[in-house]
């Protein structure tokens, strides 16, 4: 093992030694490189200005035939080696590319015409190189700053939501710095692992929370997404990456898709200062009905009597079984929710940022800094600050291009321990008051457990993240260019939870000594990534061939440190570790991964309209056994520019149509290190001072990469001059060679085992990407974009699914986000109770047989409707959202009246007496042994799922731009609403997050203040 | 000038160079090495801990920790407060649905405290055929640790068996670790599993001969706690000359504790086997559980027939019994004081105690009885009475004398790792006691039901237990 670590200090001089090169060889270069014209090569200078004659800076200019480019600077000016018979490409988003013959000029006056579709010219970025949207032959879709900006949302995850056709994003909490979950085209693999690879400015982000379990688990599940640490303003755009062309090229990351994240550059041009004020407001869109006072007690009381144990209700030994009925008073009444999670959280956000440069170097600083609030009782807070920076600059003779950029946030997290949503939604509306008359919790002589006990409970999170890269380009002769892209990112979390005993009630006599604690999780995540490219690019006739060959190392550790002190001399010392009587160390672990590619992109144009894309990728991973680390990964993909056959006139009505298509392979290795050994862990506890060591694992040295193959077709049209452009997709992605945790019965020691098992997962369906201008004058501008996607999946093949662990959850045919439920039949009039289908006939309800009943929680149709005004000033974007889909209703929480704890005012509607016809069946309290097993299967079961289909207005927002301001002053002003309305059937929490125990995502009001000069 | 132009010519060729030769470099570099990675730093691959003793040693520790804090040894999932309510000792008040079925002798396949305890179960016999068969082949280790390690191993093994055969009759008994044999395990005849259990006790017996637990506190398994279940054992198998002959090498080598207020500390004379809690200064969780702290907010108490249960002048109802009221003294609340708190001030002062003396004394009595001795039964049983303060027994024949033991056991084991369900089982009389007192209770009740889910995974289980 010596070996390694001469390869790590082999790469760490290698780092250092490029750092330290870097600015010198910008000078070097500078300065040496641009004596000796070339033959045939002359200096051609010039301007481009606008169609009024304003100087245009930042104008790509591209000499055709050999690659060579610079772009315009401050006044318009630029200057470039070119031949007399050269063409020059004068390219610029939101203008129409000139194409300019040199014809032997030295000066040339070019006029750029300004693109009303602004679809012409969108560039996208494809990770290792970029494609026009014209001539992609993948299927990429984009989501680009100006869309982003619209919306006040603090994690880029949530801007993205609803934005892009085939992709699903669902906030998991409602709570600052919670996390989310995406899915590309739906779930691949049956272990679950659904996350796309997150790329940052060219770096993979490693989006796994390190939250520990320990510490943060009752607050976001231990989940705390990582990406929070990118400003979602600091973002240029975002590209995900789709079908196999795309992907292909990320090999065995690239299964579960890409999502590239760019960040904002500096432009030329004069220097510009912007400030960013908002503030917003937030609350809960949405309470639940939930049972009052006499409801409750009346179905308690009921279920007591109807559990026969109504003689136990008058004997005070038992009172302790029901304090809401006996002890607790009658008559009081709580909104829980409103007490609980019934505040208003404010957010306040405010970005500075200076930019400009000129032609050769460009820069841009930011800062940010907000603060939030929540919606639950107590003092917690998330602040957040970030910083970003990135300089660009390109030598005088264009050879050598280099660009840096940084970022670096702080996140500060304060929290309750718990969510509170559960108690909201579940105290009994007649629990006792939360203080007592002198202001302490209230513990009712010990007969519950105050909710805001958890306040005395803090959980608090930091989060250091640094990104940092560099891209290096050198064009080392004509149409060979060398890049290498380089890259660091630091991710610290330090995150502690106190228990002190003043939030346990007092009568249990708890004392610092014998109770307090706190667990801390010190946890780092750092990686580096090395990417060495050549690129070369040349036109032979109408035959134009670019090539790319790159290598990957890529190296990530990850370290977690989770110790808890316990028993303090008092609670003000109870931050101290050093104070605990008893240190134990619950988790001290890390891992590495290390990993190694080498790819390659062949692209081929004939005739500017027939486009072959190959990509592919040889990768090897640690996280497998010896034998098993390499995979070949690869796609092909084509496409047919039809509308430039000659065919099609200039006049013609369709402006532009392209026929694509795609197949190839990309793989997972999104299983975790180390699982392929047969392993001991140390996991802190110990026995009589000896530290243990507990099996962790069956060896399974067979473990290899999961494979998926894409297949896509696609069909893109642009009609009145692209003012109208359609792009419509079909894909077919299938799934195997699965990694999963095949479960294991529990005398094997174990409860699963990971391997690779011969299962297919099929994902296919059609997307929809619609943009149009609708109307365009000089006062008045109409736009609308409109995105669908209507997935399907199924099981293709499980070899021995019926009579494997997996039985009772996944069917042949089905996709793998069914739940198989009971068929519920309602309830019997006669007695009182919910009938099911008996499927096997057998005379009674059984887990393993009558669970017959199909349904698919997985999005049917899903996407987006957005529609920009723009009068003069002011602008109007309306973003709505919708899914069809159907989700676990309130049923899932409660089907039975009378338990302990408040539950849906639908359940008043209860069985009484034989020939009542009601949903819910007779009460009980739920103490009958075997009573409450048709309660647990009607909650399992065909009635705890309905539709959840919903419409929601995302996005509101209007924004005024103050005009004419003489002083250079650019003002805006805006206000902006998210998750505004939805227009559902559905009664559970959230259509998109039903679960009970999570905040639901919030509604969110921002009024904010851009200035720039 | 002209040396200039060098000079920059050589830079450029320079960096030419460097960039063309790095990405060469990598991709001669790019090889298997590179993804080839130490394991970190909490895991250990499983051959390597089986050649260095203290890793053993930390291997076997896992299995003292795991049978201290989950499943059914002790913990809080324990037999001791499980067990009392399935019999007849403690009342429930709380409302978990799986703890209510048991009190109710209601208990549903599906139930999870079973579950825990089957899969805990089998999860510490994992981890000692692992550490017996690693051991085994172990080079590493020389012959007197290979027999140390191996001897707890095969105790711990037998242990759990012993367990699990009691609850769910007949039980698979695994001694591989190939997962591909224990998935498919089918179930082995009661007698047969208590045929191996014996088996692995007996070797265990003569692999520690020598050994005795070093630091005085009894925390570890050595030849004396071996002794002791395979007297148990035979007390279950009815090999009663066997039972009292290992009775008789326990009683020669502890002595009862006479004060019955030191019965439970952690340096009481009479034990054999405890396991030493987590941290200090924390105690049992069998006082956690047991002690009653609010009135309301029991959560055990002890039955009315288990208070009345004590003789007049029983030592034992004063010192290991405690009450509590509520706030109006309305309410009175027993509860089982052998283990005083859930923590002391400084230091853990009462361990979990698995097998102590007097056990042995009764054992001795019955199988005397049941060999026909009857002075020699009667003395045992004194024994126990007077060290809780009560006269000679009248019992005079085997009959009158084995339903004095079980009365004896029942005063004097209460609370205990289910050891008065044990006895009605074992004697005889656990349809006549229990059918009288609970309303639910059938004869199938004697057996737990196989978890369902397990029956699910591993359909080689089938059938149930009758009754469920």
């Amino acid at each position: 093992m010596k070996k390694l670590s001469i390869y790590r200090g082999r790469f760490n001089l290698f780092l250092l030694f490029y750092f330290l090169l870097a600015p010198w060889l910008v000078e070097s270069l500078e300065a040496g490189m641009d004596f000796g014209p070339a033959d045939f090569q002359s200096r051609v200078s010039g301007t481009v200005t606008d169609m009024d004659g304003e100087p245009l800076p930042g104008v790509n200019i591209v000499v055709e035939s050999k690659d060579i480019g610079t772009i315009s600077g401050l006044d318009g000016s630029f200057s470039i080696e070119a031949a007399a018979d050269d063409m020059l490409v004068f390219s610029m988003l939101g203008y129409t590319s000139e194409m300019v013959a040199v014809a032997g000029r030295e000066d040339i006056l070019v006029q750029m015409e300004e693109d009303v579709t602004a679809l012409g010219e969108v560039v996208l970025n494809a990770g290792y190189y970029t494609v026009s949207e014209q001539e992609r032959t993948g299927n990429i879709a984009t989501i680009k700053s100006e869309v982003m900006e619209k919306q006040p949302v603090s994690n880029p995850l949530a801007a993205m939501q609803g934005h892009l056709s085939g992709v699903n994003i669902v906030q998991n909490s409602g709570v600052p710095g919670g996390g989310f979950s995406v899915e590309i085209r739906g779930r691949n693999f049956i272990n679950g692992e659904s996350d796309p690879l997150f790329i940052v400015d060219g770096v993979p982000f490693g989006s796994q929370s390190l939250g520990s379990f320990d510490v943060s688990g009752q607050i976001f599940s231990g989940n705390i997404s990582p990406l929070n640490a990118i400003n979602p303003n600091d973002i240029e755009s975002i590209e995900v990456l789709k079908d196999a062309d795309a992907t292909a090229i990320y090999g065995s990351r690239g299964a579960n898709g890409v999502v590239l994240i760019t960040t904002k550059k500096g432009r030329a041009g004069a220097t510009r200062f912007d400030a960013h004020l908002s503030t917003s407001l937030s609350q809960v869109s949405h309470y639940l009905d939930l049972l009052s006072t006499p409801q409750y007690l009346e179905l308690r009381r009921e279920g007591v009597n109807n559990d026969g144990f109504g003689a136990l209700l008058e004997n005070p030994v038992f009172d302790g079984f029901w304090p809401d009925i006996n002890l607790w008073d009658n008559d009081r009444y709580t909104d829980w929710q409103k007490e609980l999670i019934g505040g208003t959280a404010f957010r306040n956000n405010a970005q500075l940022s200076v930019s400009g440069g000129s032609a050769r170097t460009q820069y841009l600083v930011s800062g940010t800094y907000q603060r939030e609030t929540t919606v639950f009782p107590g003092e917690s807070r998330y602040k957040k600050a970030n910083f970003h920076s990135n300089i660009g600059h390109r030598s005088k003779d264009d050879r050598f291009q280099l660009d840096l950029s940084t970022m670096y946030t702080i996140e500060d997290n304060l929290m309750p321990r718990a969510d509170f949503t559960l108690q909201a939604y579940t105290l009994a509306p007649n629990a006792p008051a939360l203080y007592d008359s002198e202001g302490n919790l209230n513990w009712e002589n010990n007969t519950w457990d105050n909710p805001l006990a958890s306040l005395e409970e803090e959980y608090a999170v930091k989060t250091n993240t640094l990104m940092a890269n560099a891209m290096l380009s050198y064009r080392i002769v004509d149409r060979l260019v060398l890049k290498t892209s380089l890259g660091f990112t630091d991710y610290r979390l330090s995150s502690y939870r106190t228990l002190p005993h003043t939030a346990r009630n007092p009568s249990f006599n708890l004392t610092p000594q014998s109770y307090s604690s706190i667990t801390t999780n010190t946890s780092l995540r750092q990686s580096w990534i090395v990417e060495p490219q050549l690129q070369w690019k040349k036109k032979f006739g109408e035959l134009s061939l670019d090539l790319l060959m790159g290598t990957t190392f890529q190296q990530q550790a990850t370290e977690q440190l989770v110790v808890r002190g316990r028993g303090f001399p008092n609670n003000r010392l109870i931050y101290n570790l050093n104070a605990a009587e008893t240190v134990q160390v619950l988790n001290d672990q890390d891992s590495e991964y290390r990993y190694n590619a080498i790819f390659g992109r062949v692209n081929l144009k004939f005739k500017d309209r027939y486009i072959l894309n190959l990509t592919g990728r040889r990768d090897g991973s640690s996280r497998f056994g010896p034998g098993r680390q390499f995979g070949n990964f690869g796609a092909a993909g084509l496409a047919w520019i039809f509308s430039k056959e000659p065919l099609f006139g200039e006049g013609s009505v369709l402006s532009f149509g392209k026929l694509r298509g795609s197949y190839g392979t990309t793989g997972s290795d999104n299983i975790g290190d180390y699982r392929f050994l047969d392993t001991y862990t140390v996991d802190g506890e110990d026995y009589d001072g000896v530290a243990i060591l507990r099996p962790s694992g069956i060896f399974n040295p067979l473990f290899g990469w999961e494979e998926n193959r894409k297949l896509e077709m696609g069909l893109e049209l642009g009609f009145f001059k692209d003012r109208v452009f359609i792009n419509g997709s079909w894909y077919r992605n299938r799934s195997s060679n699965q990694l999963i945790g095949i479960p294991l019965a529990a005398t094997t020691g174990f409860s699963e085992l990971t391997g690779n098992f011969d299962a297919t997962v099929e994902n296919s369906g059609v997307e929809v990407d619609l943009r149009s201008v609708n109307v365009s004058t000089d006062r008045f501008k109409w736009s609308t974009s409109f995105n669908m996607a209507v997935p399907r999946s199924k099981l293709v093949r499980f070899d021995g699914l019926e009579t494997s662990t997996f039985a009772d959850r996944y069917v042949i045919g089905e996709p793998l986000t069914i739940v198989k439920l009971y068929h519920s039949l309602g309830v019997d009039p006669e007695t009182g109770m919910y009938r099911f289908e008996d499927y096997n006939g057998d005379g009674e309800i059984s887990s393993t047989d009558d669970r017959e009943w199909v349904e698919d929680l997985a999005p049917r149709l899903y996407g987006g409707l957005g529609n920009t005004l723009t009068w003069g000033n002011l602008t109007l974007d309306v973003f709505l959202q919708f899914k069809k889909q159907r989700a676990y209703n309130t049923v899932r929480f409660n089907a039975t009246p009378g338990y302990s704890g408040n539950a849906s005012v639908e359940l008043y509607d209860r069985w009484q007496e034989a020939g009542d016809i009601t949903s819910f069946q007779r009460a009980s309290a739920g103490l009958v042994i075997g009573g409450n097993s048709a309660d647990t299967q009607q909650r399992r079961s065909s009635a705890a799922v309905s539709d959840a289909s919903f419409v929601r207005v995302r996005n509101i927002s209007l924004n005024y731009r103050v005009p004419n301001l003489d002083n250079g002053l650019d003002i805006n002003v805006y206000l902006q609403g998210q998750n505004l309305f939805t227009l559902t059937d559905y009664k559970g929490p959230d259509p998109e997050q039903t679960a009970n125990t999570r905040l639901p995502q919030l509604r969110q009001l921002t009024l904010g203040l851009q200035v720039g000069f | 000038m002209k040396r200039l132009k060098h000079n920059t010519m050589l830079y450029k060729g320079r960096t030419l160079g460097i960039g063309l030769l790095w990405p060469l470099l990598f991709m001669v570099l790019g090889c298997s090495d590179f993804v080839t990675v130490d394991p970190p730093k909490n895991i250990m691959v499983s051959e390597t801990v089986f050649e260095d003793p203290a890793t053993v040693e930390a291997a076997l520790a896992n299995l003292y920790y795991a049978m201290r804090e989950e499943g059914m040894v002790s913990g809080n999932q324990g037999l001791t407060t499980r067990l009392a309510i399935y019999s007849d000792e403690l009342d429930y008040f709380g409302n978990d649905l799986d703890l209510l079925g048991l009190y109710q002798n209601a208990v549903l396949p599906d139930n999870g405290e079973i579950l825990a305890w089957w899969s805990q179960a089998y999860g510490v016999i994992y981890g000692a055929n692992d550490i017996i068969i690693g051991v085994d082949a172990s080079t590493g280790l020389d012959q007197g640790e290979k027999d140390r390690f191996i001897g707890q191993a095969l105790f711990v093994r037998g242990f759990m068996h012993s367990l699990l055969v009691s609850l769910f009759g007949d039980v698979p008994y695994v001694t591989t670790t190939d997962y591909t044999v224990n998935n498919e395990v089918s179930r082995m005849p009661e007698s047969e599993v208590y045929g191996r259990i014996i088996d692995d006790l007996l070797m265990a017996e003569s692999l520690l001969e020598n050994s005795e637990v070093e630091n005085g506190e009894r925390t570890f398994v050595d030849r004396y706690v071996v002794k002791a279940l395979l007297s148990r054992m035979y007390r279950h198998t009815e090999e009663w000359d066997r039972a009292a002959n290992l009775a008789t090498e326990l009683i020669s080598s502890f002595g009862l504790e006479d004060d019955l207020e030191g019965v439970f500390l952690k340096a009481s004379t009479e034990t054999i086997w405890q396991l030493k809690p987590g941290e200090e200064p924390r105690n049992t969780q069998e006082a956690n559980q047991l002690i009653i702290f609010t009135v309301p907010g029991q959560t055990y108490a002890m039955s009315e027939g288990l208070l009345s249960a004590f003789e007049d002048g029983d030592g034992r109802r004063e010192a290991w019994v405690e009450s509590i009221s509520d706030a109006e003294n309305t309410l009175t609340f027993h509860y089982p004081y052998k283990y005083r708190a859930s923590f002391s001030e400084t230091e853990s002062l009462e361990y979990s105690i698995q097998f102590r003396l007097a056990e042995f004394y009764l054992i001795r009595a019955e199988a005397r009885a049941r060999l026909g001795d009857i002075p020699g039964a009667q003395q045992d049983l004194n024994a126990i009475r007077n060290r809780a303060g009560l006269a000679d027994t009248m019992a005079s024949t085997e009959s009158e004398l084995l339903g004095a033991i079980l009365r004896e056991r029942r005063a004097e084991l209460f609370a205990e790792q289910g050891h008065r369900w044990f006895d009605l089982v074992l004697m005889d009389r656990v349809d006549e006691v229990l059918g009288a007192l609970k309303p639910n209770w059938q004869t199938t009740d004697m057996l737990l039901p196989i978890p369902e889910s397990e029956l699910e995974a591993n359909p080689n289980l089938l059938p149930q237990n009758p009754g469920y």
